[in-house]
């Protein structure tokens, strides 16, 4: 890392704003492309094709190309292209939709629910760091911030994981008031179910997190993420793995995914917490979930695997040296995630819905057991290395 | 032991994650080329659906060579039609020694397309054709008659003129 210059106040705050622009701004790119993917991957996975088009695909350049294309028999590469305008569609189609709020509902808490859940879920990544130290420093002729460096993360704070535990656990706040708020049964039964099943998986997922907290002794995200990539035993490794999967099974709990996806399941309860919601309320709902998985997954790409340090399949090793993609780097830590966004969907076409019971055994019966000897196996590494 | 270990190793979360894993793989790699189909899907409004050549889409009447209608009122498809959607009226046209049907309804909201009518008409004057898209915009416009009517045996369903389908 390099030695920080003294910041004024004014670079400080610009610093901080232009920061944490960036991340929300690589939040609402990867969400959406998360949203698409799911589609295309599971159009795929289902022997189909997944959206392919938003409307009026006879007009217009891109409907000449691939009329042309088809014609020729071919399946139109414009056609991908062209899924992607749905995710504008459909947002569009969120934002103009009328907002209905219940007459007994409980408006105040009703409105302000939403924004709990998706603010809660984007507030995380103000711990979350994609890379160590400075990503570039701004160059001398820009007016108020040449020579302040541009970080990889927002705030480097010691106790990034608690904080990252403690807010993410707020999110279950805006699900579980505003079901309560819809004033109606199926929103309450789901609101309750998500409670009940985010409290269950909240104890194995901070218990596996606590296995590379044992192996490195700090709760700073950076330190963390070094400490585990360059700095650990070999001893450790199968214990992370079997870490991994469990902290990454929580995950599915936490961000209500498929598997454990009960709060919304959708022919037991109408659509679970969010039946009253319509508009721009429920889509804030979408995007907290959706969010939740990105920060499910950056988590697990940094504590588990490697973060922003190794690349796959040990070739951090060979590549140590060479410009741009030697030593840490933020394209790998993203890629991770990227590859554990994917794998959210394959489960999501894999593995049918839970049981109730089951949801909650697998998190009491099995996991915390499970996670409590992790701990503890972890604390002998510790020890022995 | 095993039963144990079966429990605490989720093998079979990663024997069906491995399946559906490999299979979207192998789509996802033929997506975009023609020969190697993966998807079942089809791209329909765009491409024409090839249809088995035994199809049973739209009742259609049919002319001979002249441009006279075939149908000679024998009855035979109105009595042997199970759900009774054939109605028929007979009339007389110059210069014609059989007779010519002044009114062929066809109810098609009831058909079940049993084919018996086609079967069963011994001058080969009606056939079910290849004509699937059989929605219209009003329920009258599922009775199918003859010129004059909105939905007729010779021209295309009310939705089938504007597909992409029966283009070119």
């Amino acid at each position: 890392m390099n030695a920080t210059p003294e910041l004024t106040l004014l670079q400080t705050c610009l610093m901080a704003v232009i920061q944490a622009v960036c991340v929300v701004l690589f939040i609402f790119i990867i969400v959406p492309l998360t949203i698409y993917a799911e589609r295309k991957v599971l159009g795929h996975a289902q022997d189909r094709l997944g959206a392919t088009r938003i409307a009026g695909h006879r007009v217009g350049l891109t409907g000449w190309l691939n009329r042309g294309m088809w014609r020729m028999g071919k399946v139109p590469f414009l056609s991908y292209w062209r899924g992607l305008p749905m995710l504008v569609g459909d947002i569009a189609k969120l934002f103009l939709k009328e907002d209905i709020v219940p007459t007994k509902a409980d408006r105040a808490i009703f409105l302000v629910a939403p924004a709990l859940s998706l603010i809660a879920s984007v507030v995380v990544f103000a711990a979350v760091s994609f890379y160590p130290g400075a990503l570039f420093t701004f160059p001398k002729f820009v007016p108020i911030l040449g020579g302040v460096p541009f970080n990889g993360f927002i705030t480097d704070m010691n106790v990034g994981l608690l904080f990252i535990l403690g807010i993410a656990s707020v999110g279950v706040y805006g699900i579980v008031l505003g079901a309560w708020a819809s004033n109606s049964k199926y929103p309450l039964l789901g609101g309750l179910r998500s409670g009940a099943q985010i409290v269950s998986y909240e104890v194995p997922l901070t218990l596996s997190l606590l296995v590379p907290v044992v192996l490195t002794g700090t709760l700073n995200f950076n330190e963390m993420t070094r400490k585990l990539a360059l700095e650990t035993s070999p001893l450790a490794a199968p214990l992370m793995a079997v870490g991994f999967l469990v902290y990454f099974t929580c995950g599915f709990a936490e961000t209500n995914r498929m598997p454990f996806d009960m709060p919304e399941a959708e022919n037991e309860l109408v659509a679970g917490f969010h039946t009253e919601y319509s508009g721009m309320r429920f889509g804030f709902f979408y995007l907290a979930e959706y969010i939740n998985m990105v920060v499910v997954s950056a988590l697990a790409s940094a504590f588990f695997l490697g973060g922003p340090y190794l690349a796959p399949f040990g070739l951090h090793r060979f590549i140590q040296n060479l410009p741009l993609v030697g030593g840490p780097n933020a394209l790998w830590y993203v890629g991770k995630m990227i590859l554990l966004l994917f794998v959210f969907i394959w489960v999501r076409g894999t593995i049918p819905r839970y049981r109730y019971d089951q949801v909650m055994a697998v998190a009491w019966k099995y996991l915390i057991p499970f996670t409590l000897v992790l701990v503890v196996l972890a604390a002998a590494v510790r020890y022995a290395a | 032991m095993r039963k144990f270990l079966k429990t605490l190793i989720p093998v079979d979360i990663f024997k069906g994650m491995k399946l559906t894993g490999t299979h979207f793989a192998k789509v996802f790699s033929t997506a975009n080329r023609r020969k190697v189909k993966m998807h079942v899907t089809d791209e329909y409004p765009e491409v024409p659906v090839k249809l088995a050549p035994r199809f049973r889409g739209r009742l259609t009447m049919l002319k001979d060579e002249q441009g006279e209608i075939k149908c000679v009122c024998c009855l035979a498809c109105e009595k042997i039609c199970p759900t009774q959607v054939i109605t028929i009226e007979s009339g007389k046209k110059e210069g014609r020694k059989t007779k010519i049907p002044t009114r062929y309804d066809f109810e098609m909201e009831r058909c079940i397309f049993c084919e018996f009518c086609v079967e069963s008409c011994g001058f080969d004057s009606i056939i079910l054709n290849h004509q699937f898209e059989l929605a219209a915009y009003n329920r009258e416009d599922f009775s199918i008659g003859m010129l004059g009517q909105s939905q007729n045996m010779f021209g295309l369903t009310p939705v089938g003129k504007f597909s992409y389908s029966d283009e070119d």
